[in-house]
């Protein structure tokens, strides 16, 4: 335990690691502090403000997210002057922010965090609408879109794709309550770096960034189910959105919790369509002389297909084969690939289509 | 990400040189810097002169050319242009000054007991730096504690305490930067000294670079001020004999007020939007490119040469409350605007007598620039320095005083100030972003109904700002507003929509 420090959150004595922020410290030992604009993937901006807290010995109110955990550091994340700056605050981002007919912060399948935190207060101001003039932009890709209207301007989605991705197909752009989320030229995600991975969409706490072809109602049917995209060998895990039996959409489980991290590429993000498409093979075919189709069971088409490879090496010997794998297969499924065309079939003709 | 090697720092300038922001720009900058097009583009429209490089006219919207009719102007309005002495004031294509309502302003009479002696020769002998050597690191910076100057660029910070913090840095890499970026609205005394004083703003950079052993010295100079930059040259090519061995570099700004601000600052000189960094690290630990940074105004050097010179103690001496003389720019309904250097601590009677007296009843004023708020005659007394200033909820600032007559609508002075503030948020945070937007529209609509109900929650909207806010642009942004509802509330009562006030009365 030696690189960890005691200092005091809320009266309670809590041990930091080494280097941690206050938040972290706090988020570990159980006290919640909230926050926009904190990604634990990201360098901490400390713009949204919501998680400032009080330390003894600083006169202003200090980001939490980015203020260092020091021994022996007294740290108040609940007062009458933390609470009033959360109502505040709070009043004037729902006032720049699209409402419902309630008056609430609009409701996001993906989560509203700026809902979150003021459907139960009661201490919010009722301020008159801000209608900030920041712009969108036209944007024809297929899978990512942006409404300004409920932007609160955390600049997790821009610095995701600088810090994580390394695209930096976005960035802030104009000033003051012009600033919005742009692209060199204001143009659309296609005619940018993006690679439409989607992790925008992911980190962004309010919904303004969602996915075009998902419902963003929420649906409170909805259930959750965790996979492993099947794209290629990586293994990230995958939380399928499904209703009615279907998928409604795919999002990868929390940063730090699953082997991507909160990151999937734009295949097992947005390629989901094949699962529900009408066209999908969902039997094995076997061709016949005419060469039409038929549907086949597994057993008969592996015999079919086991029995025509035995043939030819049989007739020409091992070296007419050739054995070819996808990288859709994971690791394990090219060892046994290989292993079947060198063990059983003896021949070293085997390649994976992702080798070249 | 930017790529390996990337030459971010050469953005903005490139941009400039290439007309500004344009698609077919950003694109060869973005190309030939090796920084991401998003981000060449994101930072070339952060600023004004980058984004809208092809303007014929810019109306000054400052406080002082607003009071003396730029509503009238034709023109894309724009803020303070630094020339409230000479107001209301139009910049031309290339900057310079096309319009004006009254020629350039007064400075005091010639008098070389005058540190600064603005009205004086400006004498290039360069014995201040001359004499730093002689005292070596530790005699300069008992000399500046001797003299007790406090930064002359808003803040009031003693000089002495930065540059001891920056020349006890364990990292040796460590850069030199001023601070000429002058936009604070009232205020116009950088730019006299570096028209008429360029050698003792070198002279204090050189004892600066010197003492705390700086490897290059940044001047980051306003973009609307092209003279004053080639003032400075011109002096640096006279005084090469003395300065030659420095390694000097010119910085523009790009037109963007919250670039004034440190951080911000060096944000802009790396190349980026000017978003103020959060502090804790500070610039003399964390500046530039990270490396330990001594940033001082122009004023603040300017006054270096004289403490060396003539001493810590004289200079401390020529004080009132507070040491040492200082520039106040003085505009809005006085005799002769201009900058006069008085000693510190004088109050505006006195200040205002050094411009040729009040004309007309005076009413309000603003001791220090857009951020000190504004104050009532009453405290016309009040002694103008940067410690006894916070008792009264306002600040010394950059000592921009504007006065105010009895024939000024005190709703209308803060909504021209909540302009400003709402222009130059940077817009990073939301506690300034969205409040000076809340403030600029409470006004708006009350000047539109007369009903004073717009107002209902501003003064925790003012608490959030303060509270809240990374920078102090945020933190001061609702002070004219409160200040003025304070003061003179027989002009923030119900009133005829569309009604202006004057003396507190129906117009
Ligand atoms: C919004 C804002 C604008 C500022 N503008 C200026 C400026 O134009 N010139 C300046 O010297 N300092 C300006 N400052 C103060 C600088 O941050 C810094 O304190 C100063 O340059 C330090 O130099 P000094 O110690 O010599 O005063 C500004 C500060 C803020 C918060
Ligand atoms: S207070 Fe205003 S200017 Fe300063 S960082 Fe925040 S948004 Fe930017």
């Amino acid at each position: 335990m030696s690189d960890t420090f005691p200092l005091v959150i809320d009266g309670q004595t809590v041990q930091a690691r080494q280097g941690e922020t206050v938040l972290q410290a706090a988020d570990r030992a159980g006290i919640q502090i909230p926050t926009f604009c904190n990604d634990p993937r990201l360098t901490p901006s400390g713009a949204c403000r919501m998680c400032l807290v009080e330390v003894q010995g600083q006169r202003r109110l200090q980001p939490s997210c980015a203020w260092k955990a020091e021994p022996g550091q007294v740290v108040t994340t609940a007062s009458e002057r933390i609470e009033k700056h959360r109502a505040v605050l709070l009043s004037m981002y729902l006032a720049d922010h699209s409402q419902d007919e309630a008056g609430q912060a609009a409701d996001i399948a993906t989560g509203n965090k700026l809902r979150a935190y003021t459907v139960d207060r009661d201490d919010l101001l009722p301020l008159a609408p801000v209608h900030s003039p920041r712009v969108g932009r036209a944007d024809d890709n297929p899978y990512i879109a942006f409404d300004p209207d409920r932007c609160i301007l955390c600049a997790r989605c821009t610095r995701y794709c600088d810090e994580v991705e390394g695209v930096s197909a976005i960035q802030l752009v104009e000033r003051g309550g012009h600033t919005t989320i742009g692209t060199a030229g204001m143009v659309g995600l296609l005619a940018t770096s993006c690679e439409l991975c989607g992790g925008c969409i992911a980190t962004c706490p309010t919904g303004a960034l969602f996915e075009k072809k998902a419902d963003p109602a929420p649906d409170p049917d909805e259930t959750i189910v965790r996979s492993t995209c099947n794209f290629c060998g990586v293994g990230c895990q995958v939380d399928l959105r499904v209703r009615d039996g279907r998928i409604a959409a795919v999002e990868a489980p929390p940063p730090g919790t699953t082997v991507n991290d909160g990151n999937l590429c734009v295949k097992g993000r947005f390629a989901y369509d094949f699962v529900h498409h009408d066209e999908r093979l969902r039997s094995p075919l076997i061709r016949q002389a005419d060469g039409s189709f038929r549907q086949a069971t597994w057993p008969e088409a592996l015999e079919r297909v086991a029995s025509g490879l035995k043939k030819i090496r049989d007739r020409d010997g091992g070296d007419a084969l050739g054995f070819i794998s996808s990288s859709r297969c994971t690791g394990e499924e090219n060892y046994l690939m290989q292993k079947l065309a060198r063990a059983a079939f003896g021949t070293n003709n085997c390649h994976q289509c992702a080798a070249t | 990400m930017e790529r390996h090697g990337a030459q971010r720092h050469r953005v903005l300038a490139l941009l400039k040189e290439a007309g500004g922001v344009s698609v077919a720009s950003v694109q060869r900058i973005a190309r030939e810097t090796g920084v991401p097009e998003a981000d060449v583009w994101g930072a070339g429209r952060f600023y004004e002169l980058l984004s809208h490089p092809d303007v014929e006219r810019r109306v000054c919207q400052g406080l002082t050319c607003q009071l003396f009719g730029a509503a009238t102007l034709e023109g894309t309005k724009v803020s303070c242009l630094g020339q409230c002495d000479r107001a209301p004031v139009v910049l031309g294509r290339d900057l310079g000054v096309v319009h004006y309502g009254m020629p350039r302003g007064g400075v005091s009479p010639a008098d070389p007991d005058l540190p600064m002696d603005l009205g004086g020769p400006d004498t290039a002998d360069y014995a201040g730096l001359a004499r730093a050597r002689e005292l070596g690191v530790a005699g300069v910076l008992d000399a500046l504690a001797a003299a007790g100057l406090q930064g002359r660029g808003g803040a009031g910070f003693p000089a002495h305490l930065k540059w001891r913090s920056v020349s006890e840095q364990a990292v040796t890499e460590r850069y030199v930067v001023c601070n000429a970026d002058e936009g604070e609205p009232g205020t116009f005394k950088d730019r006299e000294i570096m028209l008429r004083r360029p050698h003792r703003m070198l002279e204090g950079l050189a004892i600066a670079a010197e003492t705390i052993g700086a490897a290059a010295i940044f001047i980051y100079i306003r973009g609307e001020f092209p003279e004053e930059k080639a003032s400075l040259q011109r002096a640096l090519a006279e005084a090469d004999a003395h300065l030659g061995h420095l390694d000097w570099r010119f910085v523009d700004g790009h037109g963007a007020y919250i670039c004034g601000e440190e951080t911000a600052l060096i944000e802009s000189i790396e190349g980026r939007r000017g978003m103020p960094r959060l502090k804790p690290p500070y610039p003399t630990v964390q500046g530039l490119w990270g490396k330990p940074t001594l940033m001082n105004n122009v004023e603040t050097l300017a006054c270096i040469p004289d403490i060396l010179v003539r001493g810590g103690e004289r200079f401390a001496a020529l004080g009132r409350t507070e040491p040492g003389t200082k520039l106040y720019c003085v505009s809005g309904h006085v005799g002769r605007p201009g900058v006069y250097e008085l000693p510190l601590g004088v109050c505006l009677d006195e200040v205002v007598d050094a411009a040729g007296g009040y004309v007309g009843t005076p009413r309000a004023f603003s001791p220090g620039g857009a951020s000190s708020g504004f104050l009532p005659m009453s405290a016309r007394r009040v002694p103008l320095d940067f410690k006894g200033l916070p008792a009264h909820g306002s600040m010394l600032g950059s000592a921009g005083v504007v006065v105010l007559d009895d024939t000024v609508d005190m709703a209308q002075a803060a909504l021209w100030q909540a302009v400003f503030f709402e222009d130059e948020s940077c817009g990073q945070c939301a506690p300034c972003r969205l409040g000076t937007q809340l403030v600029r529209q409470s006004i708006g609509r009350y000047l539109g109904t007369g009903d004073p109900a717009h107002f209902a929650h501003l003064d925790e909207i003012a608490w959030e700002m303060d509270q809240g806010s990374i920078c102090g642009l945020g933190m001061v942004a609702a002070l004219p507003l409160q200040m003025a509802r304070r003061h003179f509330p027989q002009d923030f009562g119900p009133r005829p929509p569309g009604a202006t006030m004057t003396g507190g009365g129906p117009a």
